[in-house]
């Protein structure tokens, strides 16, 4: 049944501005990094084909903007999402602080039909700055994603490529299972129809 | 094809395929000739060029692709007479004013046209000696089935083929191409009086073509001939039949060519003297024959008798096509198209070789097509009668009413405004504006200011609303010194802020935040620019994550400007997106308090793009929405099924004004004129309509999904030409305001519009969005498919009218204290 089809993996990747989402993306499909990325505005993505377990699978990855207040127009790529990657700094404690409400608004926007077990992975990026100025260590993120249920952790560098790679692996394999275990339940359909529309009625703000 | 080349290789006769011709085989020595047919009957091709169409219809879909070809006849008539050309040819070729005895020459050569589609295996052999170096000599004759021979137009059978004898031409009209708007063409007349179809040169698909203009460019590092103008497929024709027969080039038309001329014809057509429009026309439609004194025999009755019944369906859509063609002319030569139009047009050149220019020719080649399409399309795709036809080239307006009327009739000065003519709007002892804003503006709108002085930094204060247009230089003076008060005030209010640490937790959690955030994006802010680029000083925070590499004092000074902004509409705060709205700003004025309220200006129209709750957004896209369905249905259907109607696509550049899409420079340009506010306070969704419909094929044809849209509409970063971008965002908008206008003024009848019969079928019902729609939603929908007759008249959504207003929607305070998501003033 899996093998029927060209499979897609849609990954989102979130994370406060400036974390290097954009960067740990471009790294991993791009094999470049610049430090002048600009900020990105709206959403885009790229796309990697890669073998996982033998298979050949395309990631889509997504990258959206980091201010927080432009996520309301970007819930419309969450849905039918694999994976979720939360990015912060290591250097940076307010990023590390606000993994836990990226993680609660994926899944409210996104909601998947068993949230306990959605795939995330985090990721503690720019670990080539200096030891000095590193604000979360890496015992207290690890203790996070414990407390979330084991979440997989990694820290990366995506100037330098430390770590992206297998980062990105794990995250394949963990997206892979997901749209598995999605192929089985009938009820839920392959993709909904997006309308940025929908979500005038519930926005409150 | 070739060169008269042959004086270079004494040895080998100028053309080896016509002198050896009436040899044997053996004789041939070298040379072994290629037969066709198994009964060695055939003609001999000299030349080939392919990728030549007739246009039967103005639409690209009718076009047949075919060969243009000289062919020799074999036959004892023409033996003796391909002997002698031979040595006549090469003589003739260079000393072509020796006119007398060349007739005979031609009279074994066809020139031909036939369509690829029915040349079987002949095809093969018309692409090798297409491509066969024409420099070199042949090694080989090529033999393939004679086509019928005619002498007049309508007697050739179907698809438009023709094979008529060299003699029998008395002239070509060439057109040469124009690019973007119609390929280089030629029509062969007869002596008989007739003329074949235009065959037009399709030159970027022609292998031979792109061969000798890269040798040119080889050799000459330019592929335009001598005499100027790019090489083309028309020139080609010419070198040929330059070898067999005399051309000289009309004094009267230099457009036409005759074909070895008499002495009166001569003296018609090649004196100086000023040719009368009847005598033109009648040279253009092969009727110079019917002219007292210019030809010896009258038309035979047959032929008289076909030229009265010519009326037939094939012809009259050649007539269309030739119609087509002189409107572009028509067009072309405009006084009121804009300069850089004509220039575009008339350098053909330039776009050939400079990619750059590729899109604008495209983008005019496609929009030139899609307007022919729509006239075709709106006369129901009734064959066109005569009387149509007539009708249409009298009003010189016909298909390209549309071009004509929304783009070409702007006002010829599109010249940057300098900084001499700004000084010169103002009276020079009190400094106040002696033309009207509006006058000023409109200026702006289509010219743009001056990149070489700096009258954008006086100008872009007035844009801004930082000066009153009726101010007095004294006023501004004061004022400005006002403002700079201020402007110290508000900086040193956040200095004060962050180094006494005042106000609440919250607050000061804001601010911390919105420093790193203003940080880091003001270091990644068009750094390309060389005004930002440098990091020639150390960094003032040693805890700045780019404390490491450095900063500039332009950087600096951005930051500051953000944070002052910040301290100024703490209801609102910076948000992502407004160092891109700054760095213009600032790289125009480079004084800070300057560049700040200017940017405060521009801050009070953009404020709606960045509230927490993203409404000003949401209204934007939704109006682009309604403005996609209202213009272009058939493309919002299609988004509609691509689930792309959320128009999130254009999130990027309506957030920022196109600022990452297009280059620095040419976003100075394009900024200045939206400020202007000349058509809408809202152009801004012009322009994004208008980069919209210039992939509207593209879209339709290829993308299959969301991602796919989002991707390729992402993608066009860096590749949209502005200048032609702007042009038809206001021929949007002028179809938009007629559309609007005829609309309301029909309001009451019952009858469908006939504006509204453009617009094809609604799209199926979709998920109804909820809001906005509710008007859109009977405004054609209901529509059956048959015919328009049924339908309740369209309404004009709130969205849409606001669009005509050039009043500059700005945001209550209060909305932006509910909705800002700032911490509050």
């Amino acid at each position: 049944m899996s093998s029927r089809k060209k499979i897609l993996l849609k990954v989102i990747i979130l994370g406060d501005s400036g974390v290097g989402k954009t960067s740990l993306m471009n790294q991993y499909v791009n094999k470049k990094f610049s430090a002048s990325y600009k900020a990105t505005i709206g959403a885009d993505f790229l796309t990697k084909e890669v073998l996982v377990d033998d298979r050949l699978v395309t990631m889509q990855l997504w990258d959206t903007a980091g201010q927080e207040r432009f996520q309301s127009l970007g819930v419309a790529f969450y849905r039918g999402a694999d994976c979720c990657v939360l990015v912060y700094d290591v250097n940076n404690s307010k990023s590390f602080d606000t993994l836990d409400s990226w993680r609660d608004e994926f899944l409210i926007q996104a909601s998947p039909m068993d949230p306990e077990s959605f795939p995330f992975v985090v990721l503690g990026n720019k670990v080539d700055v200096e030891e000095s100025k590193r604000m979360i260590s890496s015992k207290r993120a690890q203790a996070f994603c414990q407390a979330k249920g084991g979440i997989p952790y990694f820290e990366t560098s995506a100037k330098q490529a430390v770590n992206v790679e297998q980062a990105f692996e794990v995250i394949a394999r963990n997206a892979l299972a997901q749209e598995e275990s999605q192929d089985f339940n009938p009820d839920f359909p392959e993709t909904i129809p997006i309308n940025m529309n929908e979500s005038n009625e519930g926005c409150a703000c | 094809m070739a060169s008269a080349s042959c004086d270079a290789r004494p040895a080998s006769p100028p053309s080896p395929s016509a002198s050896f011709y009436a040899l044997s085989d053996d004789e041939e020595g070298d040379y072994s000739t290629i037969r066709h047919a198994r009964s060695g009957k055939g003609v001999k091709l000299l030349y080939a060029k392919s990728k030549v169409y007739v246009h039967p219809s103005p639409s690209a879909k009718d076009n047949i692709s075919g060969y243009i070809a000289i062919l020799e006849q074999k036959g004892p008539a023409s033996t003796d007479a391909a002997r002698r050309r031979a040595s006549a040819a090469s003589s003739s070729s260079r000393t072509s004013k020796d006119a007398t005895s060349s007739r005979s020459d031609s009279e074994g050569l066809l020139v031909a046209w036939l369509p690829e589609s029915g040349m079987g295996e002949a095809k093969e052999i018309y692409a090798k000696v297409e491509l066969a170096d024409a420099d070199e000599p042949r090694k080989q004759s090529y033999l393939v089935p004679p086509p019928p021979v005619t002498t007049t137009h309508s007697s050739s059978v179907g698809a438009y083929a023709f094979a008529v004898p060299l003699s029998e031409i008395y002239s070509i009209a060439f057109r040469v191409p124009n690019s973007g708007w119609w390929h280089g063409s030629i029509v062969i007349n007869t002596r008989a009086g007739d003329s074949f179809p235009a065959l037009f040169f399709h030159d970027p698909e022609c292998q031979s073509t792109t061969n000798e203009r890269k040798k040119l460019q080889r050799e000459s590092f330019s592929i335009s001939k001598d005499g100027g103008g790019v090489y083309w497929g028309g020139d080609a024709i010419l070198t040929w039949l330059k070898r067999y027969a005399v051309i000289e080039r009309s004094h009267m038309d230099p457009s036409v060519y005759l074909v070895d001329p008499n002495e009166e014809d001569k003296k018609a057509f090649l004196s100086g003297a000023k040719p009368t429009p009847e005598q033109l026309r009648n040279v253009l439609e092969g009727k110079h024959k019917d002219e007292p004194g210019q030809k010896k025999d009258g038309p035979d009755p047959l032929t008289k008798a076909l030229r009265e019944a010519r009326w037939t369906v094939l012809e009259k859509l050649s007539q269309v096509t030739t119609f087509t063609r002189r409107t572009a002319q028509a067009v072309a030569e405009n006084k009121n198209l804009p300069p850089q139009v004509r220039r575009l047009m008339q350098s053909p050149q330039v776009q050939t070789v400079s990619d750059e220019f590729d899109s604008a020719r495209l983008y005019l080649a496609r929009w030139a097509m899609s307007i022919a399409e729509q006239a075709e399309k709106e006369k129901s795709q009734r064959i066109w009668t005569a009387q149509e036809i007539l009708e249409m080239e009298e009003s010189e307006l016909g298909s390209f009413e549309i071009l004509d009327t929304e783009s070409l009739s702007m006002v010829d000065r599109r010249k940057p405004v300098t900084e001499k003519e700004w000084k010169g709007f103002f009276n020079s002892r009190t400094g106040r504006l002696e033309k009207t804003p509006d006058e000023v503006k409109e200026r702006i709108f289509h010219g743009g200011l001056s990149k070489d002085d700096d009258v954008r930094k006086e100008a872009w204060l007035f844009l801004l609303g930082v000066y009153e247009w009726d101010s007095t230089a004294d006023e501004r003076n004061a004022k400005m010194r006002s403002l700079r008060d201020e402007y110290i005030r508000l900086k040193g209010a956040w200095w004060e802020r962050l180094v006494d640490e005042t106000g609440t937790l919250q607050e000061r959690e804001w601010w911390k935040e919105q420093r790193m955030r203003i940080e880091k994006d003001v270091h990644r802010t068009d750094r390309h620019i060389p005004l930002f680029a440098g990091e020639d000083i150390a960094h003032p925070d040693p805890d700045s994550p780019f404390a490491d590499a450095g900063t500039n004092v332009h950087l600096e000074q951005m930051k500051d400007l953000l944070l002052t902004y910040n301290e100024h509409n703490r209801d609102l705060g910076y948000v992502q997106g407004m160092s891109d709205l700054l760095a213009p700003i600032y790289a125009i004025e480079q004084d800070d308090a300057v560049a700040f309220w200017g940017f405060v200006g521009f801050m009070e129209r953009m404020e709606r793009n960045f509230l927490r709750d993203q409404s000003g957004m949401r209204l934007q896209l939704l109006t682009l929405d309604h403005l996609c369905r209202f213009l272009d249905p058939k493309l919002y259907d299609h988004l509609q099924k691509l689930d792309s109607t959320n128009f999130f696509f254009f999130f990027r550049m309506l957030l920022v004004w196109f600022k990452r899409e297009f280059e620095f420079n040419d976003i100075l340009r394009l900024w200045e004129g939206l400020w202007t506010d000349y058509y809408s306070a809202n152009f801004h969704l012009f322009i994004a309509m208008a980069i919209l419909e210039k992939h509207r094929d593209v879209i339709m044809e290829h993308l299959k999904g969301f991602d796919e849209v989002l991707k390729y509409v992402n993608e066009l970063s860096g590749t949209i030409d502005l200048q032609s971008t702007i042009v038809r965002a206001e021929a949007l908008y002028r179809r938009f305001q007629r559309m609007v206008e005829a609309i309301d003024k029909k309001g009451n009848f019952p009858k469908v519009p006939a504006v509204r019969q453009r617009l094809p079928q609604p799209p199926p019902a979709g998920p109804t969005p909820a809001t906005g729609r509710a008007s859109a939603s009977a405004s054609g929908r209901e529509r059956t498919p048959q015919e328009g007759a049924t339908s309740s008249e369209p309404v004009i959504s709130p969205e849409l009218r606001a669009l005509l207003s050039r009043e500059v929607p700005k945001l209550e305070k209060r909305e932006v204290r509910e909705h800002g998501g700032g911490v509050g003033s």
